[in-house]
């Protein structure tokens, strides 16, 4: 009995020695005179696996940018340029979009890329091949045809003209006819065929996918920095859920890239002489939606007191580590043309104010927990989340924040982690079944106030309406918004929007969603696709 | 002493192993109908068991086909009935339970184990492919697990009260370790700090050993608890003295003479681990990340991918029902009692 | 005590293991009466909030003022160590109540139930066997939501097997045994020869056993926290605590290796006081 506590004391005692050296080594640098090569194999360690490498998801879009190439493409300043069109122009009227395609583009199986195909493609998502390319499109589009084999007109039942634009995320990326029709589900979903940098070579599920390059690849970005072939043969592309684990692959050399560098180890790994890419992601940034049809915040002064009662900027900075960026905007992150300012800055920290405001709503009576009540009911809340594939753990710690800053002002905020069964099964999605919802989505334009606050009706519900907020105005705003072809008045049109979101606070902001990736000294020319941050291997080479 | 015959394998071997002196046709005779209804036992399990996990997943919240949906589209959100129309379709999710519940059956009586709602692949690939890392793991950590208890209790076994005691205190303290926690330490240790392992284990033989003594370290002072007693209790047989005086040397006689008769708990627990293995795995797996069975049903629950989770539970019982019989096979072999056709005290 | 995650384990290979030494013996009650106090009442050890923040103190190492240093919220990790015995302890000691009960009645009808139930029992409890417990508590986590209940119910049905045929053969033998013999010959009706006879023969291991389930259960619970399937945050519950500082491993050792040192003592404790209690009852049986 007596060497069992020992034992394991000294077991621990020996491990804290060694965690006190905790491995920060410099990373290993280039020798001196060593160039730019051709070859080799890039391992990449990425986050989560998907399961497939096309689909409506962010992981997905990642991957599918690889092996895919779309229609158009963002560079460094959000501006969209050319793919897969070489060039395009909108009717006068915005109703009709032409799309003129590059010549002599083929897929990897040897069918050549034709407006034809593309208009199949876009079908294709629409009727349930890519949700999220779908809720894009839903509303304004109305039919794609080719009109000779290079020509794409695109026909649409109102203008939008952030079109291209939106047609550069990974859901868009163009597959082969052929393989669309000819193959199986699980062929196409395990490997698309495109007429991407890369192709799937295989994919050993719960451990990695491996990439080979296109030899005959033809068709980069305009925003690409080389023509050609990729530089590197393949990128086994692995899948390490854990971040500490990720980490210490790169530093171990294991790994040359890594995808969502935890925050606690952003400085270090920059300071250790690897190379840190950051994306602050445009669209919805992490955010709570009130649930205004049920509940205590159908009461806008119960809303405001809440958003009040948070130090939000402290909590984020605190557990982000200075990495993490707050966001105040609970409608589009700092990153999305036409953020507004104004309402990022909309509800500081003042606990008197919301007091004030909570007293006013009634909410004047304690119990013995300290949460306010009002005429016996008990200001408690529900706060569901989906813990491991929404929000990662230091959003799970963002989040006690929340609850404990809530508990001052007399909130019993109770957070239900869904596992993610019940999560995707629908659960706490109907008005009755919670009071705030958190959540992103990422987008390349303000546009997606569109997919969030569309008024849904009886025949158009809107799920994606997370504050269960069917205000007709807001939603003509943000359509007439999505309508504007000038830049600068639809962005004055999209501020408004966010104002007006702020002003009721209806949805409060809290970090913006990142993606971030640390390089080692010896791979250069990584970047990150603008669309959404994902990795771009295809300019990247060793330096030996 | 009775409650040596509580878990499974051993009371089974209570039933099968005994074998009585009886004319050949008899015995055979015998051991037909000891095999026939061995298989309908079997049988029977997996069917109990594919029955319970179709029930389990029937039971559970949620439409499936907004499931599958809401995953293929990463958002939660609800559907309207015409967009499920598609799925609900494919997979005949509209029909009476007891339909479904039949076309499970018959699927597999034909050995069909459906297609993944997420992968569109069949069962049987994606159970095939994450098999063979997760059996590689388990055996490594069952042999690990055999030569440290092994080496430990033939060392410290019944030599003075001080010896044998640190060796059962050894034993009790690591069979009480947790899984989760012996390994991340193990990982912090000797792959983040040391470096002599691989961070990422995969499935490189490298990257087998932190892993495998994972399982390994609790398994052993397990089996070491077990095994203590008994061979303790076979030091003092008449055998070893007699042994002894025929001049044999201490460490042969625990090898050759006393261990034979220790190790048959420790056989059981063998048996045991290997059914085991699904549920054991998934926390290595986690923490050294690698591919196999346990992440494979986490993921298929976390969808409500009823085919795979349906194929992973088969499996498990098959494990179990095959772990049984090998438990059975090798007591024959060890137990001197079936072996000698004597009992020895 | 078995670690063999997530599998009800033949306990009963433990039953017949050595005394430990008295003194090893105090010291595991000593253990158990630390716990004891932390989860009855953890304001005699602690007096400050667990949950509340001090964003200015976020991953401190263990000193003065923070014995085992801060979380990523400035959260005090003794504070949340002392106020997650509760949570853990419960569960643990649910789920021993949940597997015993659920063991002796599957145990006793495996044995007694005649040419009909006992073989339907038998079989019942082999799925159960080869059924996997992680699954099982998964599914019962889908089906109710993670909670200190849940978790309960999950380990408790997991393990319940291994019990159950511990229970029968306990049963068995002792329905064997001379005493039986003797009250049948006396013409004692069965009711009472199972009641006054049997079942107490039968069932007084069971008594050592739960000391040794409750450490086993908590270990169990805590390994379902660790895959984020057990408690909801911001419980204090030890696995949850671990999970949580997961992600720091490699900046703030403590947040995993303080909680896991927790479970393991805990574990140690009731192990070593499982197996006292054994040795005493077997010593007075005899």
């Amino acid at each position: 009995m007596p060497a069992r506590p020992r034992r394991t004391l000294l077991a621990a005692a020996a491990a804290l020695a060694l965690a006190g050296c905790a491995g920060t080594s410099a990373a290993e640098q280039p020798p001196p005179g060593a160039g730019p090569v051709t070859g080799g194999t890039i391992v990449y360690g990425h986050q989560q696996e998907p399961a497939c490498v096309f689909g409506g998801w962010i992981e997905q879009a990642y991957l599918s940018t690889q092996v895919l190439d779309a229609l158009t493409s963002l560079d460094e300043d959000g501006r969209v340029v050319p793919w897969l069109a070489r060039s395009w122009e909108q009717s006068p009227d915005g109703l009709s979009w032409t799309f003129h395609l590059r010549e002599g583009v083929r897929f990897t199986d040897g069918t050549a890329l034709t407006a034809a195909v593309v208009a199949h493609n876009i079908e294709h998502w629409v009727e349930g091949g890519n949700s999220t390319a779908k809720v894009w499109l839903d509303g304004y589009y109305d039919s794609a045809t080719a009109v000779d084999d290079l020509t794409l007109r695109i026909h649409l039942g109102k203008p939008y003209p952030r079109l291209a634009e939106n047609l550069a995320q990974g859901y868009s990326g163009i597959q082969s006819q052929q393989a669309l029709q000819t193959r199986t589900a699980e062929e196409n979903c395990e490997a698309p065929i495109g007429s991407g940098a890369f192709v799937v070579d295989h994919w050993d599920r719960g451990e990695e996918i491996v990439l080979r390059r296109n030899e005959d690849y033809t068709s980069p970005p305009a925003n690409a920095r080389h023509t050609g072939p990729a530089y590197v043969e393949r990128i086994r592309w692995r899948f390490v859920p854990d971040g500490t684990t990720r980490v210490a692959s790169l530093r171990a050399g294991e790994t040359d890239a890594i995808y969502d560098v935890p925050a606690v180890d952003y400085a270090d790994l920059g300071r250790d002489g690897y190379t840190e890419l950051k994306h602050v992601t445009a669209g919805r940034p992490q955010q709570l939606s009130f649930n205004t049809q049920r509940g205590p915040f159908t009461d806008e002064r119960v809303r405001k007191a809440f958003a009040a009662g948070l130090d939000r900027r402290a909590l984020v900075e605190t557990i982000g580590r200075g990495v993490i960026p707050y966001e105040g905007n609970g409608a589009v992150s700092r990153s999305t043309p036409g953020y507004s300012r104004e309402a990022a800055e909309a509800h500081s920290f003042d606990l008197d104010t919301a007091n004030r405001l909570l007293d006013e709503a009634g909410w004047t009576g304690r119990d013995e927990d300290g949460t306010r009540t009002r005429g016996g009911e008990r200001l408690s809340v529900l706060l569901p989340y989906n813990s491991g594939t929404i929000i990662n753990a230091d959003g799970a710690s963002i989040l006690q924040g929340v609850q404990q800053q809530a508990k001052a002002t007399g909130f019993d905020v109770r957070l239900v982690p869904v596992p993610p069964s019940g999560f995707f099964a629908g659960e706490y999605s109907r008005p009755d079944e919670r009071d705030i919802a958190v959540g992103y989505w990422t987008s390349v334009t303000a546009g997606i106030l569109w997919v969030n606050w569309r008024p849904g009706t009886e025949d158009w519900p809107n799920g994606n309406n997370a504050a269960f907020y069917d205000d007709p105005a807001l939603g003509e705003l943000i359509d007439r918004a999505n309508q504007t072809a000038d830049p600068a008045a639809q962005e004055a049109l999209y501020r408004q929007a966010q104002e007006l979101i702020a002003d009721r606070a209806l949805s409060i902001g809290l970090f913006d969603r990142l993606s971030t990736l640390a390089v080692s000294p010896s791979l250069q020319g990584v970047w990150q696709e603008n669309a959404q941050g994902g990795p771009v291997f295809y300019d990247a080479r060793f330096v030996r | 002493m009775p409650a040596s015959s509580a878990d499974a394998p051993a009371q089974v071997d209570a039933r099968f192993s005994a074998a009585p002196l009886e004319d050949p046709g008899a015995r055979l005779r015998r051991t037909a109908r000891r095999v026939v209804s061995r298989l309908l036992g079997a049988l029977l399990v997996l069917w109990g068991a594919a029955t319970a996990a179709f029930l389990a997943q029937a039971v559970l919240p949620g439409d499936r086909a907004t499931i599958i949906f809401n995953i293929r589209a990463g958002q939660p959100i609800e559907r309207t009935p015409e967009e499920l129309a598609a799925i609900n379709a494919q997979y005949g999710f509209q029909d009476p339970v007891l339909t479904q519940y039949l076309h499970h059956l018959s699927g597999l009586v034909r050995g069909d184990l459906g297609e993944s709602y997420q992968q569109f692949r069949p069962v049987t690939d994606v159970i095939g492919e994450q098999l063979a890392p997760t059996l590689v793991l388990t055996l490594t950590a069952i042999a690990l697990a055999w030569a440290g208890m092994v080496v430990w209790v033939v060392l410290t076994a019944g030599r003075g009260r001080r010896t044998a005691g640190l060796g059962a205190a050894v034993d009790t303290a690591t069979a009480g370790l947790p899984h989760y926690w012996l390994g991340i330490v193990l990982l912090l240790v000797f792959a983040l700090q040391l470096r002599w392992f691989p961070v990422i284990s995969g499935n490189s033989p490298a990257g087998l050993l932190l892993p495998a003594l994972t399982l390994a370290v609790p398994l052993a002072g397990f089996m070491g608890q077990a095994t203590r007693t008994e061979f303790e209790r076979a030091l003092q047989q008449p055998f070893v003295l007699s042994a002894r005086t025929r001049g044999a040397g201490d460490l042969a006689i625990r090898l050759r003479h006393v261990l034979r008769h220790a190790a048959l708990p420790a056989v059981t627990l063998s048996g045991w681990a290997l059914g085991a293995t699904i549920s054991g795995a998934v926390v290595v797996e986690t923490v050294y990340t690698r591919a196999g069975i346990g992440r494979v049903l986490v993921t298929a629950v976390n969808n409500q991918d009823l085919p795979i989770v349906t194929g992973v539970v088969l499996l498990v019982a098959a494990l179990y029902v095959v772990a049984n019989l090998l438990v059975d096979l090798v007591h024959g072999l060890v137990d001197p009692r079936t072996a000698k056709g004597g009992r020895p005290s | 005590m078995t670690t063999l995650l997530l599998e009800p384990a033949p306990e009963a290979r433990a039953v017949r293991t050595r005394r430990p030494r008295p003194w090893g013996v105090w010291l595991a009650g000593l253990a158990a009466l630390g716990f004891g106090v932390a989860a009855a009442a953890p304001g005699l050890l602690d007096t400050t909030d667990p949950l509340a923040l001090h964003l200015d103190r976020a991953l401190q190492a263990p000193g003065p003022g923070h014995w085992f240093g801060t979380d990523e919220a400035g959260r005090d990790l003794f504070s949340r160590v002392v106020h997650g015995a509760r949570p853990s302890l419960a569960i643990g000691v649910g789920a021993s109540l949940v597997s015993l009960s659920l063991a002796v009645v599957l145990g006793t009808l495996a044995a007694l139930g005649g040419r009909v139930v006992a073989p339907v029992v038998d079989r019942v409890v082999e799925v159960l066997f080869s059924f996997p417990s992680l699954l099982l508590a998964l599914l019962l986590v889908a089906l109710l939501g993670p909670s200190a209940a849940t978790a309960a119910v999950a380990v408790g049905v997991g393990t319940a097997p291994g019990y159950a045929r511990m229970v029968r053969a306990q049963v068995l033998s002792a329905r064997g045994s001379a005493y039986v013999e003797a009250a049948v010959a006396l013409g004692h009706s069965p009711g009472r020869i199972l009641r006054r006879h049997v079942l107490p023969n039968a069932l007084r291991p069971l008594v050592a056993v739960m000391a040794l389930s409750i450490g086993q259960s908590i270990v169990w619970a805590s390994s379902l926290s660790f895959l984020g399937l057990g408690v909801a945050p911001p419980s204090s519950e030890w696995g949850a605590l671990l999970e949580a500082g997961r992600p720091y491993v490699a900046h703030a050792w403590w947040l995993t290796v303080v909680p896991g040192l927790v479970v393991v003592v805990l574990a140690l404790a009731t192990t070593t006081l499982g197996k006292h209690l054994q040795a005493v009852l077997e010593r007075s049986a005899s």
